[in-house]
């Protein structure tokens, strides 16, 4: 009974993926429609690797750091990670416009280095890396603390500065870990929309080229670039997945 | 020459501490559990900073300021012998190695690696070896970039008695060798004994009593006399 009961869950839980053979009519990948999608992929792709660059280049550090600091400096740093994830994506895009508006200070200044904040490639990603590096820093921090105590102060022990402590010690046995972090964050850059349709109408990523296509021209134009959205957003996570578990039980 | 004088609070007292100890030699820090042995130790190491004092080796200062892990040349030895479990039993004994696969490096690998009895194990994934080697393999990561100074906080503890006996041989065969200036922690005096000629007996982060073995019988506050009795 218990089986059954688990495997109707897991039917139902994938069920919404037969939405990609419901009767919509022939799929549109030419013409202007599907030159936009194509558009649309080559952004999301390009703009959310440069964005998870960013990710990983700050919040990497920022982990490490909040790992060192007291319990009472990292639960306001846990605080104020958890309050860039769970801000509604749409107060987040029109908070990000009117804080990095040209006439404020850090839009001016960004606008004087030539990084227009709204509807450029600037505001795409700079929108992505804020809604995904709460995730990521928090994650890194889960990976961070599953190295066995002690593992890096012996390595420096033994000669090794901090630099090389973290490429021989730290990133080797928290790899897995900020990997999912990552993919985590990949999942949530690359699937934004609420704060990017804000931020960044143009140049339009695949989820606000979705939304204009479901606007204009139809499910037959949705198809293809939906198919192509989930394939961008889904395989990097899973692979992690069974890669972690692989090497749980290896 | 080692010049230790440190302050430091712990949970319901302060650990304060002052004594040297000469190039080469050896000294034993005994007392119960919490006297804040391993404290003293953490801090030579590195791994806690004094409230205040100074800790100096030779010309090299330790605190204050603070000075970072990897420049203080200590090794140090734990009950845990934290191997890294990614690398292999060569990669753990060749991690603190500048230059592993120059011609001296090998060489010097090859010796720990016949002396220590790691033949078997040598390619074997951290991971996967024995209680007993992990140990073996802790002192050889520990030995292999030849430390200055040597730190033991209760290495042995919670291992057989042959064990113990045969890391004991092979870590006085090493220290006669190598040199090193030693000041080791454990809860059996006897192992204390094998390692360190002076001892410095603490209670309650004081020191109350140093001197020799012999001497520490004859003065040894009651509590004290209670941990050197033997079972």
């Amino acid at each position: 009974m218990a089986h059954a009961g688990a495997l109707l869950f897991a039917v139902l839980l994938l069920y919404p993926f037969s939405g990609v053979w419901a009767p919509v009519g022939a799929w549109q990948w030419r013409g202007t429609a599907g030159a936009a999608s194509r558009a649309s992929i080559l952004v999301s792709l390009e703009l959310t690797a440069l964005a998870m660059l960013l990710v990983v280049a700050v919040g990497t550090p920022v982990a490490l750091y909040i790992r060192r600091t007291g319990r009472a400096a990292r639960t306001w740093w846990e605080a104020a990670l958890l309050a860039s994830i769970l801000v509604p994506s749409l107060a987040l895009g029109i908070l990000l416009s009117l804080a990095f508006r040209p006439e404020g200070a850090l839009g001016g200044w960004l606008a004087q280095l030539g990084l227009v904040s709204t509807n450029s490639a600037a505001a795409f990603v700079l929108t992505q890396v804020y809604v995904s590096i709460g995730y990521y820093v928090l994650g890194a921090l889960v990976a961070l603390g599953a190295i066995p105590a002690g593992l890096e102060q012996h390595a420096a022990l033994l000669g090794l500065g901090p630099v090389r402590v973290f490429w021989r010690v730290t990133l080797p046995l928290a790899r897995f870990g900020l990997a999912a972090a990552l993919s985590l964050a990949w999942v949530r850059a690359i699937g934004e929309f609420g704060a990017v349709v804000v931020t960044a109408y143009y140049p339009a990523g695949m989820p606000v080229q979705l939304w204009i296509h479901l606007e204009s021209a139809g499910l037959g134009a949705v198809m293809p670039l939906l198919v192509a959205f989930m394939a961008a957003a889904l395989p990097l996570p899973l692979l992690l997945h069974l890669l972690a578990h692989r090497r749980r039980h290896a | 020459m080692l010049e230790v004088r440190l302050s430091q609070p712990r949970r319901g007292f302060r650990v304060e501490v002052e004594f040297t100890l000469e190039e080469g030699g050896a000294l034993a820090l005994f007392g119960p559990s919490g006297a804040g042995k391993s404290t003293v130790l953490a801090c030579i190491a590195g791994f806690q900073q004094p409230a205040a004092g100074v800790i100096r080796l030779g010309g090299r200062q330790f605190f204050p300021p603070p000075l970072p892990l990897h420049r203080r040349g200590v090794g140090m030895l734990t009950q845990e012998p934290a191997l890294f479990p990614h690398c292999t039993v060569e990669g753990n004994v060749a991690f603190g190695l500048p230059r592993p696969h120059s011609v001296e490096a090998r060489a010097w690998l090859a010796r720990l690696r016949e002396q220590m009895h790691l033949g078997d194990c040598w390619h074997a994934p951290a991971t996967r070896i024995s209680a007993g080697q992990a140990r073996r393999v802790a002192l050889a990561r520990m030995l292999a970039p030849r430390p200055a100074l040597v730190l033991l906080d209760e290495p042995f503890g919670g291992l057989d008695r042959g064990l113990v006996r045969g890391l004991l041989e092979d870590f006085l065969t090493w220290r006669r060798e190598l040199g090193f200036t030693l000041i080791a922690v454990d809860h059996q005096a006897e192992v204390l004994e094998q390692l360190c000629p002076r001892v410095l007996a603490m209670a309650a982060g004081r020191v109350v009593a140093s001197g020799s073995w012999a001497e520490l019988r004859q003065r040894a506050p009651q509590a004290m006399a209670a941990l050197l009795a033997p079972l």
